[in-house]
């Protein structure tokens, strides 16, 4: 298959500006930005509460990652802003409209939920159906399918897609209508790395460069840290925490350690400890120094004329962070003693 | 709504599911038209049409004989049931209910959509069975020396038929938006037909009930050797599509309501 970089697949502001007046011909290609709002959604199954008066807001021409565990209710909140299921209570609007009462849904807001299409019926046809049924043009079918990539496979049964390409045609499925927001449940899901990374530069570009409103759920932090420009973390159904990756990296510091390594680790400690910072030697042969950055750290070695192999903040200071905000709140938890 | 209608054709024509049935279905008409002409005059029990081992089978050339093997396209009213119920099912089980409901959030248009394109789909198939039934007849009785003329009763016959192979599609889709199971709407629909009505119609205290069932009015409809006191085919026809109705409003009404998961 096919997968370039972006730039091999021919994006550029001038053909999505064609695409889009071929989607409304006459019209202005001018799409305005589209404010994803969600207000107090609950929702009961049983007696487990899977989304708990949960209210967050998506900006346009960005990423928002949509963060939580396994089962935390990410894609039960999706599913109610989309009118699939029916909330308790509360409500969720794009650009102030509810998703059922959108006058052109697909035009509006496109959603990969999960990758469903009929096996025996070709990429291209399952393509075709929708475009009937939205009234858009069938050609349209082909212009998505070189967007993902898939222009090879369209005539192919999708039946026999791999993983990864079934998650190409979801996402086609959803950039069908040219939509002004984009919402995907945990789109990585069966992407091998090479996928990941084009899905990466994929949404960037539809957020940063086409000023988009992506929406995006994952369970994992370290895929969002690279994708998302803002986080909004769920656990057990409620809101957990909002913001800029920014703004929750600098909540998280302090919560993890400096990892510096040096032939002289023993003088290194001991100037380090004579600067007054807090030192324990880690497992690795490194040294862990609490509650500073790299750049002191650095700045003490090179005074004192010692060499460093190693000089790094503990990633794990984010990662601490969204496992203690989450923590104990998935629904099927291992227990306590079988964690790492 | 048009385009809803021509999704749904694109859909059903997509898949191969027509095809298939639409040759079992000729094959099947073929065969019961075959034997029950083969047969036509015995005495003994010919094992062909309906209720056989009762009366003896009218012979070629009686008005009896040209009514139900003109009629024979009825038995396989099972087979459009089930192009119905997969139509609908088919979203559920692939879970394409999702894109589906997302492309067109009033759900009770994409089942009215559905009820109106496998209606309009149905007919030519059904034209297609009648076709092949009529020809085996033709050619058949034919050459055991009375080919029926195609007036009169006998197209009446056969228009009922048609009617009740749309129906019966139109039956199936709405059963499918109630029941969502593919396999267990299946086999209900199965059991329902095979089991149920035949029960009704062997229980004296209840088979007064069974010119109401769909099985009683289809047979109303059409043309029967007749066990049981039945319904005029005008009616046979109303009760039938009543209960097509009842399924699609039920079906519609369940679709919008309940979650899509």
């Amino acid at each position: 298959m096919p997968w370039g970089p972006p730039g091999a697949l021919g994006w550029s502001r001038r053909t999505a500006d064609d695409e889009e007046s071929a989607i409304h011909p006459g019209s202005s290609p001018d799409r305005g930005p589209v404010r994803v709002e969600v207000r107090g959604l609950s929702k009961s199954f049983g007696a487990v509460r899977a989304v708990d008066d949960l209210s967050f807001s998506v900006e346009p021409g960005s990423i928002t990652g949509f963060l939580g565990p396994n089962g935390a209710g990410k894609t039960t909140t999706l599913r109610m802003a989309l009118g699939l299921e029916q909330p308790d209570a509360g409500t969720a609007t794009f650009g102030g409209v509810p998703y059922a009462a959108l006058p052109a849904p697909v035009r509006t807001v496109g959603a990969v939920l999960e990758t469903a299409f009929h096996p025996a019926r070709s990429g291209r046809n399952h393509l075709r159906v929708y475009c009937r049924a939205a009234g858009l043009p069938p050609g349209r079918a082909d212009e998505v399918l070189a967007q993902v990539g898939l222009a090879d496979a369209g005539r192919r049964r999708a039946g026999g897609y791999s993983l990864g390409m079934r998650q190409r045609l979801a996402l086609a499925t959803a950039l069908l209508g040219d939509p002004a927001v984009l919402v995907l449940d945990e789109p990585a899901n069966g992407l091998d790395p090479e996928g990941i990374q084009w899905l990466r530069g994929f949404l960037r570009h539809l957020a940063h460069d086409e000023g988009r409103t992506v929406l995006v759920s994952s369970h994992l932090l370290a895929e969002m840290e690279q994708t998302a420009d803002r986080v909004v973390i769920v656990g057990a159904g409620r809101l957990v925490r909002e913001g800029s990756i920014a703004e929750l990296r600098s909540g998280a510091q302090g919560s993890g350690p400096v990892l510096v390594r040096s032939p002289q680790a023993g003088r290194l400690a001991e100037v380090l400890s004579a600067a007054g910072f807090s030192v324990a030697p880690d497992d690795d042969g490194r040294i862990a120094v609490a509650g500073t950055t790299p750049a002191a750290v650095g700045a003490q070695a090179f005074r004192a004329g010692l060499e460093l192999h190693e000089l790094r903040a503990e990633s794990s200071g984010l990662e601490e962070l969204y496992f203690r905000l989450t923590a104990g709140q998935e629904q099927y938890a291992a227990p306590e003693g079988s964690r790492p | 709504m048009t385009a809803l209608v021509r999704a749904e054709w694109t859909k059903l024509f997509t898949t191969r599911v027509w095809i298939g049935l639409l040759l079992g279905a000729c094959v099947l008409v073929a065969g019961f038209t075959a034997l029950f002409t083969a047969f036509a005059g015995s005495a003994d029990d010919g094992g062909g049409g309906p209720g056989g081992g009762g009366p003896p089978l009218p012979p070629v050339g009686t008005p009896e004989y040209e009514q139900l093997a003109l009629a024979t396209g009825a038995n396989v009213t099972v087979l459009f049931l089930i192009l119905g119920i997969i139509g609908t099912t088919q979203e559920f089980r692939h879970r394409t209910a999702t894109p589906t409901f997302l492309t067109t959030p009033r759900r009770g248009r994409v089942i009215t959509a559905k009820l109106l394109a496998y209606a309009l789909a149905a007919v030519p198939l059904a034209v297609v069975v009648i076709a092949v039934n009529v020809a085996v007849v033709l050619v058949y009785a034919g050459a055991r020396g009375d080919a029926p003329e195609l007036s009169g009763d006998n197209l009446r016959v056969l228009a009922g038929v048609g009617a009740a192979l749309v129906v019966y599609t139109v039956i199936g889709v709405g059963v499918g938006a109630l029941v969502r199971n593919q396999v267990g709407a299946i086999v209900g629909a199965l059991v329902y037909l095979f089991v149920v009505e035949a029960i009704v119609q062997l229980v004296p205290a209840l088979s007064d009930a069974y010119k109401w069932l769909p099985g009683g009015a289809l047979e109303a409809m059409t043309a029967t050797i007749g066990l049981t006191e039945l319904l005029e085919p005008w009616q046979g026809g109303l009760v039938l599509l009543g209960y097509g109705i009842v399924a699609a409003v039920l079906g519609t009404l369940l679709a919008v309501r309940r979650d899509v998961v």
